[in-house]
């Protein structure tokens, strides 16, 4: 008996979103102000010390913005922190961000 | 605003996947070595100094990449022709199965399924993330196509969609390190009519009802929301799709407790699905005792037993994010409740007693895991957590798992005549509590006595 023939659907469905184009990156981090996203975990407080310390050295005049100023970023109150982010990011003249941790 | 991603190096990979989902596949991100979770403290600085900081630098100052984004095939598409083996390779080789074989998605058979609900193809229950994929009554059908399914249980799954894009449930989390699975309570006479075991064995597989709807919400995970091993989902190791859990309302009606469902204020009587991700779970052998004094301490100890770092959804990442749920058999259930003890009471004993000292407590969260500095002294006094987690110095004082007894979640279930109980522990906020009702279509008993002479 011969194997019947399927036409089988595709079982995803469209994204809902296209390309975003990203900001322009800065010319330099000389005087900028980077302000630090933590999702509390897997010791970002650490890491933030350490890119401060490498950072300034390079770039002096480079102020940070603790991750303390915004909350965690990964948990209960996530989306509150996040939709906070713009308008706090403007009140305190924001020019970057970095980050993490992502593991 | 520039931005610069700090990821460990085994999450390059779902860095990468995330950031097509989003619309921006040249996000910058800036590698971390290794994990740090075990590194010492001059490995740690010797890694950020030497790598990580270049990379924050480059992520901020050097032009992204140009965006590209591959190309899709349409939301109705045929996407293979050919035999049963053809479709099932292609299936797998696009990562479109979980590995088992599946039912070809044809269109009579995805219309079989559109014949068993009254809402549009095309409605939009909601957006998935990561992927941002639109969860359509479509694509629910066709998933349920795949995982063996029958048509009728297509209100179901469409309700199961619907709890899987509530943003309270939090469906973006599922591939996070524990690789917690969901369980699906299921409540209502949809239980009898669509023929789920609700008895002995209630979490083994055997029984077509629950355990293809089980696979559906893996299938769909996976297909619709993005959740794949090695992209999206980073479960460290992992578990597979558990099957669907239906309470005996037969007992909750002779003792008089409220249905799970109850907790998303549906009354008994009402169909609905309850989801909740869970790490782990643990069977209670032997639990003995003829009245609840008798009984509930060795259940309050094995609450406790089931956890440990999950206690940071109830102070620390969570904050009273912590819904344990428990499976209680049903002559455990009638015991209590043949006391007079409601589902209320037997929280309020869970909340009473199944306690940890407060030294245990920040040790497992503070000191074995690591996560970020809080004192419960210092939340407590702040009035950022219950009192109760601050009622002396002692280290030694006990604390409750959760912040309130309604925090604990019961469901009566399994084998009529033994005496266990089933322990979860769960997820917190990454994947919350969440409860839908089950909209049946206008001609549901026409369809379901279809389904019989079938």
């Amino acid at each position: 008996m011969a194997d019947r023939e399927y036409e089988a659907l595709w079982p995803r469905s469209p994204r809902q979103v296209g390309v975003k184009p990203l900001a322009r990156r800065l010319d330099t981090l000389k005087g900028k102000t980077v302000a630090q996203l933590w999702d509390y975990v897997f010791r970002g407080d650490e890491v933030f010390a350490l890119l401060e310390e490498g950072l300034q050295e390079r770039y002096p005049g480079v102020r940070f913005i603790s991750f303390k100023e915004f909350g965690s970023t990964h948990g209960s109150d996530e989306r509150e922190v996040l939709a906070s982010l713009p308008r706090k990011f403007k009140e305190l003249g924001v020019d970057a961000v970095i980050s993490g941790m992502g593991c | 605003m520039p931005t610069s991603t700090l990821v460990c190096e085994g999450f390059l990979g779902l860095a990468g996947a995330s950031s097509v989902g989003l619309g921006m596949p040249n996000l910058p991100v800036a590698l971390v070595p290794g994990h740090t979770g075990v590194q010492s403290k001059d490995v740690l600085r010797r890694n950020i100094l030497e790598v990580t900081l270049d990379r924050v630098v480059g992520n901020l100052t050097s032009p992204p990449k140009e965006a590209l984004m591959e190309d899709e095939p349409a939301a109705r598409a045929i996407v293979c022709k050919g035999s049963f083996e053809d479709v099932n390779e292609y299936f797998e080789a696009n990562e479109l199965s979980d590995g088992l074989p599946i039912v070809p998605p044809t269109r009579d058979k995805v219309e079989a399924f559109l014949r068993s609900t009254d809402r549009d193809p095309d409605e939009v229950l909601g957006i998935m993330l990561p992927d941002s994929r639109a969860a359509t009554v479509w694509s629910v059908a066709v998933n349920g196509v795949m995982a063996g399914c029958r048509p009728e249980y297509m209100p179901v799954l469409v309700a199961l969609a619907e709890a899987m894009a509530d943003p309270y449930y939090g469906v973006e989390h599922s591939g996070n390190t524990p690789g917690g699975e969901t369980l699906i309570i299921l409540n209502g006479p949809i239980i009898k009519q669509l023929g789920f075991n609700y008895t002995q064995g209630v979490m083994r597989d055997g029984f077509r009802a629950n355990s293809s709807v089980g696979r559906f919400w893996r299938l769909y995970l996976r297909n619709v929301a993005g959740f794949l091993p090695h992209k999206n989902d980073k479960a460290t190791f992992g578990n597979t799709w558990r099957v669907v859990v239906a309470e005996n309302e037969d007992i909750l009606a002779k003792i008089g407790w409220e249905p799970n469902c109850a907790e998303f204020g549906f009354p008994a009587g009402t169909n609905a699905v309850c989801i909740a991700r869970y790490t782990g779970g643990n069977h209670i052998s032997s639990v003995s005792g003829s009245t609840p004094e008798e009984t509930l301490p060795y259940i309050a100890d094995a609450m406790v037993r089931q956890h440990s770092w999950q206690l940071m959804f109830t102070v620390g990442q969570g904050m009273g994010t912590l819904r344990p749920m428990m499976l209680l058999s049903p002559i455990i259930a009638e015991t209590i409740a043949g006391w007079g003890w409601s589902k209320r009471d037997l929280k309020q004993y869970l909340y009473e007693h199944a306690r940890i000292s407060a030294e245990q407590f920040s040790r497992i969260l503070r000191d074995w895991t690591m996560k970020p500095i809080w004192d419960l002294k210092e939340e407590a006094m702040l009035g950022r957590i219950p009192k109760a987690f601050h009622e002396s110095d002692d280290p030694k004082r006990l604390v409750p798992m959760v912040w309130e007894p309604d925090d604990f979640m019961l469901a009566v279930t399994g084998d009529l005549m033994r005496n266990s109980v089933y322990i979860f522990a769960h997820n917190g906020v990454l994947g919350y509590p969440t409860g839908k009702a089950i909209q049946l279509p206008k001609k549901w008993e026409t369809l379901l006595e279809k389904g019989r002479r079938k």
